[in-house]
Formats: structure tokens, sequence, C-alpha cells
């Protein structure tokens, strides 16, 4: 029965089409899902163990010491700055985004697969931020925020002005003014000038989004006038853009009219080119 | 009368070789004597036929149960992929079917007619329209005076007709050149809070509005602390930033680009430029925020600032042509 | 059933259609003009169903388009968005917006069906416009624009820049920030005409941006002045191609003076209504599947925000690419100021434009064929058309691929302005090329091909009304034949010297019992 199916979609041209579209459709579909964000918080803490600082410190002297110095103390390689007074979010996000360690000091720190373990860059950020402490110099950068909840109520009016909990309105507004115009309004990255890019937001963590806006990573400039609560709306709202459905349908990238043009005339018009073709004649 | 003109020179002459037959000419009936448009694909192939008739039913069952499908698609959540696939299938189902009916089962295929005529009149009707249309224009042309006067009534009326035109909007105003700016305005932020120099850090941007009227479009600006960068600052500039450190420190740059109003707010803190994402002007902010790349070709005005008495960050006046404004694209008075 | 029951039968059905038709006839007198309507010949050839789709496209876009105006609010004024019941988009409570705004979001999220409507009527215009840059292309590169249908190539064209404007303020509504940035460059644009810019930027947006009355007025111009415009044009459109019939390639058969195809009825009505439905089912498909414009995601405009990826819809992108590509040139002295979009932006346009309005007469004067035809070229019998067309074609494709600048360089990895150095170049060099391309190949392919009207093949003989015989692909002369002399520029045949031939191809015209 079924070869005999095939055997029917095979001999007629006109059918083979919209079977294949018709398969098509029903995968996509069947791929598309809904999913709910995380609306909790999130807290790392930074460790102060002397243990794990004895072994950052090792760490360190073997991997960023030839470019960052004796004790983060800079001035070996141009390009790479003292880390005594970065802080300790500094050192998270360089790290758990592979941004660091950079093979050549000119290159732009993009992200990357992190060569760490999750407890080694524990260790190295539990030494970087004891780095004050160690050399005696430069005051202590921002250490880990700590990204706020969602409210429960955040759905109604009321629930905007909620204390202790951030609303993905908040967010969204924040992050349109100060993020969209280098990040894209959907997270999806673009390019600055001098080849600097904007790198897409689609892989980076609760945590991570909030430490850049603290960390400044060249070529992104530093926000630290923003509260804690605004960081923490702004890291919500990136993080639910992640999980967030697509009511109409696959996204292409959520580019915007690029990508839409591209289907409306490679995919729609196309197909109906093809449906030209079988009704008339040629030549 | 008119063979012995020149084609060129008589554009409203009869081309005798129109379609290559002369107009006075009867149409040519170049159409096969026995051509049957009553044929169809399977004629004589009852087989085929049923098949098919198959095929179109096949068709027509999609679109079928694709309609049913919608009806339940809608009452249980109306789910658009759900939605865009029953749409789909039903209009694909009955146009396929629709045209494999008449390529399959339909006669009328491939037939050859007459264009019938030749869409051009004779001499005679070319002539009688003329002569209808000359019937008014020859008395007329005899009043030229009514002629030239109505040519100039007409021009003024045409022009009072116009006027209701203007009620659309105002005049172009002095608010052109202004933004809400003035002596003493604070910046705030987007929820209306002032800013401190102590908040912004070295490498840090801010958009901040007049407090006295936030909505202005024109007036959005960019507190940038540009820290110890080398700033060229001419001398009708000097004191239009908040040093700090003894330091640059933070300078005031307005958001609006001047080649066609985005705002030019992605800033490179490595080569200290702001990029406009509309058509990427990039403004060089260490050199009077010139355009160094892209279409633009007006620095991005500087605001003069300064700190108040209670700390807060203020405007020292409005935007003015010291500091490269008015802000925003050009226009054809800007002066 | 036998013959005799199948003639009854017919003989039923020919009365009971004869009482519909002189129902009317009594009343129109319209039995002359209907048969001519039923009988009435398409030609086949599949290229010219393009023009089709963009029709279709528009019944889908009217459809919708009403559809949605009766959800959407045409209103500036400022509200607070907090939906109290139905679904709640969560990002923008408690977010101020337009009402327009809010109810393109409610259409999106609220109104059951709401969004695929919203979706198919988006899709609807990108695919619509698609469709006429084809058939503006096809009707360019066969001739079709030559007498007597230059007043249609007119109107087609006013048409194309109708319809993309109507695009323009259609996605313009929603006021959301992609859009509302558009509008900002717009604003510009107009404000930048010398002389008179800011008057007419203060007349329609009511005063300095972003004015009091944008929205409303966006929504007369798109509900009702384009598409009283749209439509009125399209029925000339049609006209003038229903009473001077459609064009043809030379083939078997087909000569200037008549017209090979199939019957409109009942051949030809259903293949358009099936072609109607098969478009409409790619729209709709598209707008199941494939989101579009989310207007949610990118929020309500605000002038002091904007979204990195700010570009027009597909087709306005090659003037937005030009207005990228173009170098930072501004006119100032004496107090007046030529600012820099009014040359991409207005002038460019203007100029393509005008040479593309006046394509028909400049055709004449470049191959001094002041004839009419009804058969078309094959783009290789007149190379420096086809030339020009190619190299047009270059031009818009990659001022269309300038619109995405930042796309294309984040993309491949290379500086944006890397990207625009290679395509201000680009755009100069590769129309030149294109050209050359297409002249030479044009050049070759008449070496080597057989022209339909060159090479008569005799063998097939057959009899016409009037009483001659003719060989199939014979050169059948009329009484004022006149054969000119050959242009410098096309030395093998210029495919067109207004006699009528048929093909060298050995299939014959259709004769009975086929």
């Amino acid at each position: 029965m079924i070869m005999r199916i095939i055997k029917k979609l095979r001999s007629n041209r006109l059918l083979i089409g919209p079977a294949v579209l018709f398969g098509v459709a029903l995968v996509a579909f069947s791929v598309l899902s809904l999913t709910q964000s995380t609306a909790r918080a999130q807290q790392t803490l930074v460790s102060t163990n002397p243990n794990d600082i004895a072994a950052g410190a090792v760490l360190y002297s073997e991997h960023c010491q030839s470019c960052h110095g004796y004790q983060g103390e800079g001035g070996v390689v141009s390009g790479a700055p003292s880390l005594v007074d970065k802080g300790a979010a500094a050192a998270d996000f360089y790290l758990t985004t592979g941004r660091m360690p950079l093979n050549a000091a000119n290159n732009e720190a993009l992200r990357h697969h992190s060569i760490f373990t999750s407890a080694q860059i524990r260790q190295l950020v539990a030494y970087i931020n004891a780095l004050p402490q160690i050399t005696g110099k430069g005051g202590s950068g921002p250490t880990i925020p700590t990204v706020q909840p969602l409210c429960q109520n955040q759905g109604t009016l009321a629930g905007q002005s909620e204390k202790g909990c951030v609303t993905l309105s908040e967010g969204q507004q924040l992050f349109s003014i100060n993020c969209a115009e280098c990040h894209q309004a959907a997270g999806s990255g673009n390019i600055l000038s001098n080849g600097n890019v904007v790198p897409s937001l689609d892989n980076a963590s609760l945590t991570q989004v909030a430490e850049a806006p603290l960390v400044g990573p060249k070529p992104m400039p530093i926000f630290t006038e923003l509260t804690n609560a605004q960081i923490s709306a702004i890291a919500q709202y990136v993080t639910y853009l992640h999980h967030a459905s697509n009511p109409g349908g696959f996204a292409i990238g959520r580019i915007g009219p690029v990508a839409e043009g591209f289907v409306a005339i490679l995919g729609g018009f196309c197909l109906l080119w093809f449906a030209a073709r079988m009704i008339g004649n040629r030549g | 009368m008119t063979d012995t003109l020149d084609e060129k020179q008589t554009p409203f002459a009869r081309n005798p070789r129109h379609f290559g037959i002369d107009p006075d000419e009867p149409w040519p009936d170049d159409v096969p004597m026995d051509q049957d448009d009553t044929r169809w694909r399977y004629q004589g192939d009852p087989k085929g036929a049923k098949k098919a008739e198959r095929r179109i039913a096949a068709a027509w069952t999609v679109t079928l149960l694709a309609s049913i499908g919608l009806a339940a698609v809608y009452v249980d959540g109306a789910n658009t992929q759900l939605a865009g696939l029953c749409w789909g299938l039903a209009f694909g189902g009955l146009g396929v079917g629709l045209i494999l009916w008449a390529r399959d089962l339909l006669p009328g295929h491939d037939v050859i007619a007459s264009r019938g005529h030749h869409n051009v009149s004779s001499e005679a009707d070319r002539i009688a329209v003329a002569e209808s249309l000359g019937r008014g224009l020859d008395p007329i042309a005899r009043r030229p005076f009514l002629i030239k006067m109505l040519g100039a009534v007409g021009g003024v009326f045409g022009l009072a007709i116009a006027f209701p035109i203007a009620s659309l909007g105002p005049r172009p105003h002095r608010n052109l050149y202004q933004t809400a700016w003035g002596k003493g305005v604070r910046a705030v932020t987007q929820d209306g809070t002032p800013i401190r120099p102590s908040e912004l850090p070295v490498n840090g941007i801010l958009t901040v509005f007049p407090e006295t009227n936030p909505a202005d479009a024109l007036s959005p600006t960019l507190l940038i602390n540009l820290g110890d960068a080398d700033y060229e600052t001419p001398p009708q500039r000097v004191g239009w930033n908040i040093p700090i450190d003894g330091k640059t420190g933070i300078v005031a740059i307005s958001k609006i680009c001047t080649h066609a109003g985005c705002p030019a707010s992605l800033y490179n803190v490595v080569t200290h430029q702001l990029v406009c994402p509309c058509h990427y002007s990039t403004f060089d902010v260490l050199r009077l925020s010139e355009p160094i790349f892209g279409p633009a070709s007006r620095g991005l005005p500087q605001l003069p600032i300064a700190v108040d008495a209670q700390g807060f960050i203020v405007a020292q006046a409005d935007y003015s042509r010291a500091g490269g404004g008015p802000v925003g694209p050009g226009f054809w008075n800007r002066g | 059933m036998s013959t005799t029951e199948e003639r009854i039968a017919a003989q039923k059905r020919l009365r009971a259609a004869r009482a519909g038709t002189d129902t009317i006839d009594e009343r129109l007198g319209s039995s002359k003009f209907l048969t001519s309507v039923l009988d009435k010949i398409f030609p086949d050839h599949w290229s010219f169903m393009v023009g089709e789709i963009a029709m279709d496209s528009l019944i889908v876009l009217i459809i919708t388009g009403i559809y949605l105006a009766l959800f959407y609010v045409p209103s500036s004024k400022e509200v607070v968005y907090a939906p109290t019941s139905g679904h709640v988009y969560i990002p923008l409570v408690g977010q101020k917006m337009s009402e327009a705004y809010q109810s393109v979001i409610n259409i999106s999220f609220n109104v059951r069906f709401g969004l695929i409507m919203r979706q198919a009527h988006h899709w609807a215009a990108l695919i619509f416009l698609a469709a006429v840059f084809f058939h503006m292309a096809r009707i360019f590169f066969t001739g079709a624009f030559r007498k007597p249908r230059e007043i249609n190539w007119i109107i087609g064209l006013l048409l194309w820049q109708i319809v993309a404007l109507e695009g323009f303020t259609g996605y313009s509504l929603p006021d959301d920030l992609l859009s509302g940035t558009g509008l900002r460059v717009i604003y510009s644009i107009v404000e930048s005409i010398p002389f008179v810019g800011t008057w007419l930027v203060y007349a329609l947006w009511g005063g300095r941006f972003p004015g009091t009355s944008l929205i409303p007025r966006l929504f007369v111009v798109h509900e009702f002045l384009f598409p009283l415009l749209i439509i009125g044009l399209l029925t000339a459109h049609l006209m003038i191609l229903w009473h001077q019939k459609h064009t043809d390639f030379p083939g078997p058969g087909k000569t200037e003076t008549n017209i090979r195809g199939s019957r409109i009825w009942p051949q030809y009505a259903l293949k358009a209504g099936g072609l109607m439905m098969l478009v409409s089912s790619v729209i709709f498909l598209l707008a199941g599947f494939v989101q579009i414009n989310p207007v949610w995601i990118y929020g309500p405009y605000q002038p002091y925000t904007v979204s990195a990826g700010a570009q027009p819809d597909w087709y306005l992108g090659w003037q937005d690419g030009a207005v990228r590509l173009w170098p930072h040139w501004e006119f100032r002295s004496f107090g007046h100021e030529i600012a820099n979009p009014f040359f991409p932006g207005l002038l460019l346009p203007g100029i393509l434009l005008g040479v593309m309005f006046a394509w028909p007469w400049i055709d004449k004067k470049i191959y001094k064929d002041y004839r009419a035809h009804n058969l078309l070229d094959r783009p290789r019998d007149k190379p420096f058309r086809t030339g020009v067309g190619a190299a047009a074609v270059t031009l818009f494709s990659l001022l269309t691929m300038a619109s995405g600048t930042d796309i294309i360089a984040n993309n491949l990895h290379v500086s944006y302005e890397a990207i625009v150095v290679a395509l201000d170049y680009l755009v100069i060099i590769g129309p030149i090329v294109a050209f050359i391309i297409a002249y030479k190949a044009c050049q070759r392919l008449q070496e080597v091909d057989f022209h339909p009207i060159q090479r008569p093949v005799g063998g097939v003989i057959y009899r016409t009304r009037d009483g001659g015989y003719h060989t199939v692909g014979d050169v059948h002369h009329g009484p004022a034949h006149d054969v000119p002399a050959e242009t410098p520029t096309d030395k093998r045949g210029s495919g067109d010297d207004g006699v009528e031939h048929g093909s060298e191809k050995s299939v014959p015209a259709p004769t009975a019992g086929d």
C-alpha cells in the first residue's frame, strides 16, 4: 500500500511538490514548541576560601600571567590591562564566556568555549577578587551581581511597582534604550565600527547578561549607573527572549526585514514561479 | 495625404506599417480552417479521464478536510501554525483541483483566433474625431483674450483651492532650530531621575532628557564619560565638558544623527566612535564628533553642560551653532 | 448514458444557459460582448502569469486588509498597556504606547486568527512586489512595452511606485520601533528637499518631528488614497490589456494578426482561479509558519531608541541601500543647504525612474522602430536592450543588498566599512559588467540559435479562412510590407520588421483530430 503511494508520488510530478511541502510543514510544526522562561533569582557567590584563592593563583600563573603580569599588575603586554581593581564580575564574565584566555592581546575577545571547568573558574574568580588584599593596591571592582527574580504579578499594572522583584516590562524598556541599538531588539547581535563585533545574546546566561553592563567588556560601554534592579530586569528580559515563544511561527533569527525579504522572494515567490511553470507552457 | 510626409515629422500620422497591415485593408483571417477547441486531454481515454477525476477528487478532499480542520482550530485556541496549515492546504487543494480539471478534462486548449481588428480607426473616423474636437476648438481659438485670462485666472484659482492644504500643519517654525534644553535645565534619565557626574563611570554612556520637556524629539542627548581621552576642544567650546580629576571627563553629545535623524548611539569605547545604525555613519567623538565614515557630513552637535548647586548635571544653554547645531538632519534654511 | 440522453441533457443545459444570457441581454444588450469575453484567447506562456500572481496577492491584501482595519485603531493617543482580560503580553505591561500600537498587539494576541491575518497581509505585500519586479522585468526583456502598449508600461510603473508606498505606509501603521525609525528617515528625506522641504514636512506631519497627526493620516493614505489609486490604475491596466489583447512570443502558427492560446471559458478562467487559490495557499502557509514583523519585540516607537538591523521591507531596500552607499556630499552656501538625504533619497530614484518611464521612446529611437507589435522579442533578439535590462537588474539587486550592509558584514565576519566600500565600487562596475556579459551572450545565442522568423521550414501547409494556403514557418507578406534596414547595433535579425512569421520549428498549427 505504501509502495503504491510512493510510486504514485514519483510518477505524478504535480503531487510531489505538495507532498513535500506538507511533510516539511508537519515536521516544522512538530518542532515548534512553547516554553516558559525561568523567573527565579540567581545568586552566584564569590568564594573567599583560601584554598580556592591559592588554587586560583596557580591557575593564574599558568594561563594569565604572561599577559596580565605578576599578581595582575599589568604593564607586560599593551592591551592587557591590570586586573587588580577589576573585580569578580569581570573575571567571572570573561572566564565563563570563554573570552579569556586570549591567544594574542590584539585579538578581539569573543565568546568562545571555555577551557576551564566551573571549579577552576570559581578559583580564578576568588583569586582575582582577592587581588586588592594580596597586592595592597586598588579598590575592588564590581562583584558578581545577584539577579533579582521576576515579580509574580508582573502581568498587572499594580505588579509593576513591587519591590524586591523586577518585571519584564521594565527590562524591555531598559533594553530598548540601552542595549537594542547595538545588540538588536531581539538580541541577535550586529556590527560596530572598525570591525568590532556586537555579539548575539542567544547564548548569554542570566548572570552573564547582568555582569556585562557592570564590566563593560570592550568595545561595549559600562553601565554601572544602572541599579541592581535595573540590571536584573535587563538580564531577566534577555533570558525571557531566549525562551520566548514565537507565536507567528519560525522566527528566522528575529533578524528582521532582511530575512523576511529572503523568505518572501526565495520561498514564497519561487514557489509561485514553480506553480506558473507547471500551469503554463514553455517557449 | 499623409503618405508624403516623413514618418518622424508627423508622429500622429497614420503608420502604414501598423502590424504590417494597412488600416484600410481588411484584417487577415489567418486562422487555421480546421481547428477544434472542443478537444480535451483525455478525450477517447475514459480510463485516463477517470484517473484524472480521481486526482481532482483527492485534491478537493484535502480541501474539505482542511476546511473542517480550520473550524476545529478556531474553536480550540486558534493556533496560528495549525490555521496556516489548514488554510494553506484548503486553498492549495482547491487550486490544484481546478487547474487539473482545466488541464485534463476541459476543452479550449491551444486555439488560434484572429486578433480581430487593427485597433486603429479608419481615416474617416480619425477625421471625424478631429472635426468634432474642432467644432469647439475653432470658436474657442477666436477669443485669445479669454484664453489668456482663463490661464491666468485658473492659475490663481488653483492656488486658492490649494489653501486648505495649509491647514494640514503649521508653518516651519523657529522650533526647527531649538530643542528643549536651556540654561539651568537639568538632565534626567528616562524615569525622570537627575544625574550626578560621579554616577557615570569612565567609558559609560547614558541617554538623558531635559527635565522641563523630556518628550521633545530633538532633545535626547548622550552623556559620555571620556575619562582621560584627548578631547579636541576648540575655543568656543571651552568649558562645555565636566572635567573629572582634571581630565576631559563627561561631554554631552546630541543623540539625533545629523544625516537622517535616527539615534546615533552605538558607542565603540575602543575607538571612541558613535555609530548610527540606520545608514552606518561613524562619528569620532574625540574630534568634535565629526563623521569619518558613512553618508553624514556634519558632526553631532555638543551641548554645554555644568554642575548645578545640588551637584546634578545641567545644561548651560541650548544647542547652538558654536556647538555644531542646530540638532538633527539638514534642511534648506539651516544656515 | 446513451448519446440520445446526452444530447437531451446538453439541450436542456443550453436552454438553461440561454435563459440566463437572454435575461441579461434584454437589459444590457450584452450577448456580443459576453461572447467575445467567453471566446477570448489568452496565450499560455508561463511568464504571462506573473502579473496575475501580483493581482492575486493584491486580492489577498484587500481582503485581509479590510479584516485588519476592523480591529485597528488609527490613533496616536498615548495609552498605558494593561489589559485586564484575554492574553496579556507581559513585557509590555505598564508601558506607554499609542493606541494604534496597542490595537496591533491586541490583533496579534487577542483576536482569534488575528495574527495569521496580520502575517498573511504582510507576506502578501512582500510577494506582491516580488511578482511586480519579475513582471516588470519580463515586460522589459520581451519588448512588450512597445507600441501600442506604452500607456500600460507607464501605468505599470506608476502602480509599482504607489504599491511600494502603500506597503511602506502599511507597515508603519503599527507605530512600532522599526517602522517608526523608517518614518523618521522619510521625514528627513522630505525635509531635505530644497525650498519646500520644511514646509512639506510640517504640513504632512503636522509640525516638527514627530508631529501630532501622523498615524491617523497614514491610515487615510493607506486605506483610502492609495487603494483608490491602485484599483483605478489596475482597472485601467487590465482594460487596456483586454482591449489590445495580450502579446505573445513568435512561434508555430503565430502572427502579428492572430493570437494563440486557451479560451477564457472554461480553460483560462479555471486556471486563473486555480492560480489565485495557489497564491493564497502560499501566502497563508507562510503566514502560519514563518513569523513576520513581530512588533511586540520591537516595542512602541520612541524617537530616542533604535534597534540595530534597521532596514525597510525588501522592496524599498534599493532606496535604503542607495542612502547607505551615497558619499557624504552636502552643499551649503549663503545660509542654505541641500542636505545629503536628498540625493540618494529623491534625486537618484527620480533619475532612474525617469529613464524607466521614458524607455519605450528611448527604445524606439535606439532601434528606429516606430511600428506597433503584437509579437514579442526574445531577449536575445535585442542585445542592447537586454544589456541595459541586465545592468538595471544588477544595479537594483546590489542596492537592495546594500540595505543590509550591517547584516552582511556581521555574517561574513568582515568590517562593515569594507562591505560599504566594496559595494560602492560594485554598483558602478557591476552594471557595466552585466551589460557587457548580457550583450555578448545575446549575440552568441543569436549565432547559435535559429531565430523563429529567420529560417522558414516547409512541409506543413494549412489553409486559412480567407482562402490562402500557407506553409507553417512561411513568410507571409502583408499588402504594405516593407523590410527596414537593419540597425547597426543588432547585426542579426531585429526580430521585428512588421511582418508576421511563423516558427521554423516543425510543430504544425493545430488541426482536427490531433
